[in-house]
């Protein structure tokens, strides 16, 4: 694990085009291990725009981007996966015709049958294991959504990229997965999510980062960002 | 897997090898056929049943075979089996040529390069007269080894068979159906997807060149027309369509089927079994994509062992 000073990840002036449209536009920032992070902003203001360029789905345009001080822009996806980052879909992606159980074994390498009483383990955790055969296209909504996350939880990344879990999740599933979370950050882990419900933002991130138009508008604790004009008008309009 | 099923396999293999001893040359011959047609199918079925990359040439590495196993044969003596298995060392070959760049393009377009490939195989073969003999073909010594090829064939069949089994049953075939259902996602899940399916591809061209070079020498004779044939890319790809495509047994059953049923009304309607080919394709994409063993492993959760 990284020492408590220096950060995970350092985003460098990233700028990420469509077009004649900058999707991400100039966005420094930069994580310390161990903390949770919010990522909000109005639809479009680039949020997955941003998640993609980390995880490599999206090559960068300009800027660096830094992993334990490593520059990891033009890297492919399963490469930076395999440097730690983990990340979950917000249109769910999971593979829905392999089941519950194959879609966390499938992403992990090493001893297959350690790898299988993890991903048990991990569906247990969200109360999923009688379900653990069942194909995961076959699953509810909310159900995928946690196959996803557990998905990511298999091989133990530094640094994970939650692109909005709470949605279609309901409350008594929804809490314990924040419990999840949390202990993840306990663990040293770095979480950096998405997320349109601000009861969860706020109750959850310790740092709360507000995206508009791909570029960073605040950066500050949930309190503070909740009594930041700017911030409001961004949402709501002047 | 269920104790019985080793057995009955085993009984069914001991039927189809002691089957030569009572058949005609004309049973042999049909039966080696359906060997040729379960390898192809399930050839198909490694790279385009897992992936979902529909090979639309999918018979390029058959004619790669057949042309150089022929020409290994012709042109400097070796004996039938070993130019068969380098017509699949052929195949692997182009395969991996082809596969470096194309495999790099998503779904609908490594389809259409594949049937370029095809094509251009076939045109390089009729244009290289010196080597290939051209349209004019190349002409096999004469040799009666019906019944060795058939045991030749079964083998392949029952290979390429018991590599679908392992790979189907493995992470490493995991691996590859998660490029099917979601590449984005495989690949930010840590799947380096085009090394997969570049294995995958390389591995599905071998079975159907070694198929190529033993249906070489049992024609005894070879011409572009005849090795590279779309219609036989479509022949392979209904039956693994038909039995269920990215499962085992799937191929086999299929290309059973469709072969028995081929067979049965050819001889009688020379052009009906055409049409009634085609209304099976439509059949079969319309009331039943997943192919027969598809619906029933969807339907009862059978295991993936099927």
């Amino acid at each position: 694990m990284a020492a408590g000073g220096s950060p995970i990840l350092e985003l460098d002036r990233v700028v990420k085009r469509f077009g004649g449209v900058a999707a991400v536009n100039a966005v420094s920032l930069a994580l310390t291990p161990g903390r949770i992070y919010g990522l909000i902003g109005p639809n479009g203001s680039g949020k997955t725009t941003l998640f993609n360029c980390i995880t490599g789905v999206e090559r960068c345009d300009d800027g660096e981007i830094r992993l334990k001080g490593r520059r990891i822009e033009g890297l492919k996806p399963h490469q930076i996966f395999h440097l730690g980052v983990g990340r979950t879909f917000q249109v769910i992606r999971v593979f829905p015709e392999l089941t519950a159980l194959e879609n966390l074994l499938v992403v992990t390498t090493g001893d297959y049958e350690a790898a299988r009483r993890r991903a048990q383990e991990l569906l247990a955790l969200v109360r999923l294991e009688r379900l653990a055969g069942e194909f995961a296209g076959n699953l509810s909504y909310g159900q995928q959504k946690l196959v996803e996350f557990v998905r990511v939880l298999m091989t133990d990344p530094e640094l994970i990229l939650l692109d909005e879990p709470a949605a279609g999740v309901n409350r008594t599933l929804l809490n314990e997965l924040l419990d999840a979370v949390r202990r993840l950050r306990d663990q040293g882990k770095t979480v950096l999510l998405v997320e349109h419900d601000m009861k969860v933002v706020m109750g959850l991130c310790e740092t709360v980062f507000v995206l508009d138009h791909g570029e960073k508008l605040a950066e500050g604790a949930p309190g503070v960002i909740q009594a930041d004009e700017r911030v409001v008008e961004a949402y709501f309009g002047r | 897997m269920k104790r019985w099923v080793p057995l009955a396999l085993g009984l069914l293999a001991l039927a189809l090898a002691l089957y030569p001893l009572r058949a005609t040359g004309y049973g042999v011959r049909v039966m080696l056929q359906l060997f040729m047609w379960i390898a192809l199918a399930q050839s198909w079925n490694l790279i385009s049943g897992l992936t979902g990359y529909v090979s639309f040439g999918h018979v390029a590495f058959f004619g790669t075979g057949a042309y150089a196993s022929s020409l290994l044969i012709v042109k400097t003596g070796w004996p039938w089996p070993l130019a068969a298995l380098a017509g699949g060392v052929a195949a692997a070959v182009v395969s991996f040529i082809m596969g470096w760049p194309c495999l790099r393009l998503r779904g609908p377009y490594f389809a259409i390069a594949m049937l370029g490939l095809n094509e251009v195989l076939r045109v390089l073969t009729s244009y290289y007269e010196g080597l290939t003999g051209g349209g004019n073909g190349l002409s096999l010594p004469t040799l009666y080894a019906s019944v060795e090829i058939y045991y030749a064939m079964g083998l392949v069949a029952a290979a390429v068979t018991a590599v679908t089994y392992l790979i189907v049953t493995s992470r490493f075939g995991l691996r590859l159906m998660t490029i099917r259902e979601d590449e984005v996602a495989a690949e930010a899940m840590g799947i380096d997807t085009f090394r997969y399916k570049l294995y995958a591809f390389v591995l599905s061209s071998v079975g159907a060149g070694i198929v190529g070079g033993l249906s070489a020498r049992d024609q005894g004779y070879i011409e572009p027309i005849s090795v590279f044939p779309l219609i036989m890319t479509i022949t392979m790809i209904v039956m693994a369509l038909f039995g269920g495509k990215g499962t085992i047994w799937g191929p086999v059953l299929g290309a059973t089927v469709l072969f028995a049923f081929q067979e049965a009304v050819w001889a009688r309607f020379v052009y009906l079994h055409q049409l009634l080919f085609g209304a099976i394709i439509v059949a079969v994409v319309l009331l039943m994509p997943r192919g027969i063993l598809g619906v029933l492993q969807q339907k009862y959760n059978l295991p993936r062992t099927i």
